[in-house]
């Protein structure tokens, strides 16, 4: 279905036909070169023996290009690169797994809830593993970054030679992250679904429920209705014996019921409360993604607009990553302040401890 | 089949930057992966080809990670291959020449808008013979794309070539600069038949820029379907052709000069011409909105009068707020603290729900929100020159024909900006075919009194009186030579203008356009459309078949000089109305607000010196 004119061919005939002209109006224009010994040289540049040589050097080139074309040599590529298309593999991959169970997972009677808890528990290992990927890979830029930062005193000459090639690597990761955003949201989806199947299992219970609410109501009104109706007759002797009788029996329909309410109100709370949580983690698992992709759209956004507008914006780059950097120092010292905390207390405790101790060891040694 | 003009250029985008290797629909398995992260470089024009079609997170979808302009200093990103889109210059050639030689990527697959003519294939190829072996190697791939129109809607497209009326009318204009203007639109039209895929029969009015433009284009595609395999020969064979062919109808500004001036009281012809709308993109002092087919209230919306639009949004704003006091109410209310046994449930549905539902809530409002700053800013601007005015009386001139001098004149000395008084005497000109001269008079009057530039007036009051000069040429046929070229563009006009007047006053606001695109889809005979030419490039020459007049049921109507929204909405009408439905698709060589249109107006009066008494209207700066 092409609609479009490949002029691959064309472009490498011209190719061909250029190299040719150009290496004949280089021979052709030796008559005269610049030369110290141009005298007894110029002679010899003419001769056909170093014409010939000319041209068999010409035709290597010519082979030499027209063979690049064919045997295209392959860079090899830098290890960032390895890196990303391995991780958008690990991420095609979690895609098949996903849709390869997705009958499984939604349909009722396929699978038991072991197996589909199972099921989400391999996707949220394998979510969390690309994940760790990703961010390997936006680490590393950042790194490199840093290095170069750290190694070039020359200052922004070097630094603007890898403004493109920064941003690239910061726009394959947040192509990675949109991509397993896209794919978590639709594992989300399929539970979505299924929670929605746990709650209609549960509705059920609840219409039962609702039935013997309206129940007690409408006895308790039809009793009153009666009564009203038996005083308005007048005739209550006669009626008020079987009345009596319907009135116990529904008190106690109303009252088994209402232990029955009471028991599955229980059960109700605890189906609500784990599925609250099932829906929290649900949503935890595509926002996390999903702010991590805002995290570097933001940064890469600042890349874009800047390369846009001028070619040396690193500075406004730099100060975003050194910022995320010394956030992230922070969070290290803060946690290590704890931990030295928590150490010195337990020293403490023993130095008192053994203190302790040592006076009474004395007092009982002095007697 | 649905000719889906856009659809297609997406797809040829899309194919492109997959460089063009087969993959499947979820692209799962068999795509090179090696090839998964790549650069795109464009030049100015081509990045506004792009931009209505593909946003930058669509492009990140299909493996884009940067966007680089071509003339910008670019950096080395060594391994990764990068997909160039740019017109077949020399210069940018040089430039994708020095990329190569410097090694600035890993592979260049270089795709151009057009096709790309020998002479700078040639110098591309030299240049990259001059280099080391290894830069040719890199180039892996030269391909000519056929694209080079911006397609801002499904059926509406445009060529974005700037200032062609005034080309092409210009009193003083070389004929080497028609000839390549007349080229340039041929070509553009190539590329959109090209991405459709079919060859069109092509009609034109005789005489004027339309029957150059159809002749270049003829025979441009006659000499592509001569090679074999082409790009067409993926059409149905020729049997089933006829009835599956579209018909292409070419039109000069000049035949309907008035739907050019004047003012349109719906929405999106507003929002064009008083705010600007281009390339889908409006840019108000506040923020920036962009207005394409994922606004459902822009695509409901869009032809209905201002008054109903702002209806529209109330009504959209209340039930907003009917579904979010609904969703509180379900969720918040009183249900919260208190444990009500048997309502938890129900609860933890609705909360569900109403966390589903916030995200489309948000587009909602935001969605309104958008369209409301519109709507005030243009309902400023309307208040400011009495906008509603010019639209009642225009409508009056061109509809019923009668006008009343009066309001005329009032609105002329009133309020509005200089081009709009301009707009409304050009009206006033073009709808009678005769004027009382004393009428004349005050109108010139009331416009140099308010110092408006009488350029453009006066260009086209000479035009109608060279009709009217010509009122009795016009029957006799005369061979279309470019010596005589202007005199051909007049008689043709003044036809063209009779008749589309004639049209307008006797029925109703129904464009002479429309008319003629029915009546060519029709192809019944018909007194008006039976003198126009027809092209069949894939008739032979000399003619022997019969030609093939329809009925089509597609059209594609191309407008030379400037469209408009209204020809649009008009054509879009008409797709509605006729039964069983058709299809057409409209384009033009530029997408013309009336302000601008005037403003090329009144540089084609001075240009033909009839310059009034201040010349201080900026050049046309037309998009």
């Amino acid at each position: 279905m092409s609609r479009v004119r490949d002029r691959t061919e064309d472009f490498k005939e011209a190719v061909r036909v250029a190299a040719l002209s150009h290496g004949y109006t280089e021979v052709s224009s030796t008559p005269a070169p610049p030369h110290p010994f141009s005298s007894a040289y110029g002679r010899k540049l003419n001769d056909p023996q170093f014409i010939a040589l000319r041209c068999v050097a010409m035709q290597a080139q010519l082979a030499a290009l027209m063979s690049s074309f064919i045997i295209r040599k392959l860079t090899p590529k830098s290890p960032f690169t390895n890196a990303a298309i391995k991780t958008l593999e690990s991420i095609r991959e979690l895609e098949r797994f996903i849709v390869k169970h997705r009958r499984d997972y939604v349909d009722l009677h396929r699978t038991t809830e072991q197996e589909r808890d199972n099921i989400e528990h391999e996707v949220g290992v394998f979510v969390k593993a690309c994940k760790e990927q990703i961010d390997i890979l936006k680490n590393r830029i950042h790194d490199e970054e840093k290095n170069g930062n750290a190694k070039t005193w020359l200052g922004t000459r070097d630094e603007s030679s890898r403004l493109d090639l920064i941003a690239h690597q910061h726009g394959v990761v947040l192509i990675l992250c949109e991509r397993l955003h896209s794919v978590t949201a639709q594992f989300d989806r399929l539970r979505s679904m299924r929670f929605q199947d746990a709650i209609n299992r549960a509705m059920p219970r609840k219409k039962i429920q609702k039935k013997p609410e309206i129940k007690p109501a409408e006895p308790s009104k039809s009793n009153l209705v009666l009564k009203s109706d038996v005083s308005k007759i007048g005739d209550q002797e006669v009626s008020t014996a079987p009345m009596r009788v319907q009135e116990q029996l529904l008190d106690d329909e109303t009252r088994a019921l209402q232990v029955e309410l009471t028991s599955l109100l229980d059960a109700v709370q605890e189906t609500e409360t784990k599925m609250m949580e099932m829906s929290a983690l649900n949503h935890l698992m595509s926002t996390h993604v999903l702010q991590q992709a805002q995290q570097i759209q933001y940064l890469y956004d600042q890349w874009d607009c800047g390369l846009c507008v001028s070619p040396v914006t690193s500075s406004a780059l730099s100060q975003a990553v050194e910022a995320t950097n010394n956030v992230e120092r922070g969070n290290k010292e803060l946690s290590q302040a704890i931990q030295r905390n928590s150490s010195s207390r337990t020293f403490l405790l023993l130095f008192f401890f053994v203190l302790t101790f040592s006076v009474l060891f004395l007092d009982w040694y002095s007697k | 089949m649905a000719l889906s003009l856009r659809r297609k250029q997406l797809d040829v985008i899309v194919r492109m930057l997959h460089l063009n290797q087969q993959q499947l629909p979820n692209g799962s398995e068999g795509q090179g992966e090696e090839e998964a992260y790549k650069l795109l470089v464009m030049d100015q024009p081509c990045v506004s080809l792009l931009s209505p079609v593909l946003k930058v997170g669509d492009l990140r979808r299909h493996g884009v990670t940067l966007t680089l302009g071509i003339d910008r200093p670019r950096q080395a990103v060594p391994d990764a291959p990068a997909v160039y889109l740019v017109r077949p210059t020399p210069s940018n050639v040089d430039r994708i020449a020095a990329d190569a030689a410097a090694g600035l990527y890993a592979s260049f697959h270089v795709n151009f808008s057009t096709s790309v003519p020998r002479p700078v294939l040639e110098r591309l190829a030299a240049a990259c013979a001059a280099a080391p072996p290894a830069c040719a190697g890199r180039v892996a791939r030269v391909a000519d794309q056929y694209i080079d129109f911006v397609c801002l809607e499904e059926g509406l497209f445009s060529l974005a070539q700037p200032r062609a009326y005034v080309a092409l009318n210009d009193p003083a204009a070389a004929d080497a600069d028609i000839t390549s203007l007349v080229d340039a639109v041929a070509l553009g039209l190539f590329c959109v038949f090209a991405t459709l895929g079919v060859v069109p029969v092509i009609r034109c009015a005789r005489g004027g820029p339309a029957e150059m433009v159809a002749a270049t284009l003829d025979a441009r595609l006659r000499d592509h379907l001569l090679a074999k395999p082409n790009l067409f020969t993926e059409a149905a064979s020729a049997a089933v052709v006829s009835f599956q062919r579209p018909v292409l109808c070419l039109f000069d500004r000049n035949f309907e000069l008035s739907v050019g001036v004047q003012h349109d009281w719906s929405y999106r012809p507003l929002v064009h011409d008083v705010l600007g709308l281009k390339l889908n993109k409006l840019k108000l002092p506040a923020e920036k909105y962009e207005l394409d087919d994922s606004d459902k209230f822009w695509i409901t919306n869009s032809w209905s009068p201002f008054p109903k639009v702002a209806e529209e949004i109330e009504a959209q704003l209340a039930k907003y707020k009917q579904d979010v006091d609904e969703v509180n109410q379900r969720t918040g209310g009183g249900g919260g603290v208190e444990f009500n046994g048997t309502d938890l449930i129900g609860n933890t549905r609705h909360l569900m729900n109403a966390v589903n539902s916030l995200p489309e809530l948000t587009e909602r409002k935001k969605m309104i929100d958008k369209h409301t700053n519109i709507a005030t800013a243009l309902l400023g601007h309307i208040k400011e020159r009495s906008l509603d005015g010019y639209c009642d009386c225009e409508n009056d001139m061109l509809v019923n024909g009668t006008v009343d001098r009066n309001t005329l004149l009032s609105l002329l000395k009133g309020k509005g900006t200089k081009e709009d008084k301009l707009r409304l005497a050009v009206t006033y000109l073009l709808s009678f075919e005769t004027l009382p001269s004393s009428e004349l008079e005050h109108v010139e009057a009331a416009l140099r009194e308010s110092e408006v530039d009488m350029s453009a007036f006066q260009y086209v009051k000479r035009i109608k009186a060279l009709n009217t000069q010509f009122a009795a040429a016009s029957g006799t046929a005369t061979k279309s030579n470019i010596v005589d070229w202007a005199e051909k563009l007049y008689g043709q006009s003044l036809s063209a203008v009779t008749a589309g007047v004639k049209n307008l006053l006797s029925d109703g606001r129904q464009l002479a356009l429309t008319r003629t695109v029915e009546a060519l889809m029709e192809g019944k005979p018909n007194p008006d459309v039976d003198d126009y030419l027809l092209f069949d490039p894939r008739a032979s020459r000399s003619g022997s078949g019969g030609q093939f007049k329809g009925p089509f049921r597609e059209a594609i109507v191309f407008m030379i000089g400037g469209g408009n929204y209204i020809e649009y909405r008009s054509l879009m009408e008409l797709e509605q109305r006729t039964q069983p439905s058709k299809h057409v698709i409209y384009g033009a060589t530029e997408i013309l607000s009336g302000a601008e249109f005037i403003h090329q107006l009144a540089e084609l009066g001075q240009k033909a010196g009839l310059g009034g008494a201040s010349s201080n209207i900026p050049p046309g700066a037309a998009q």
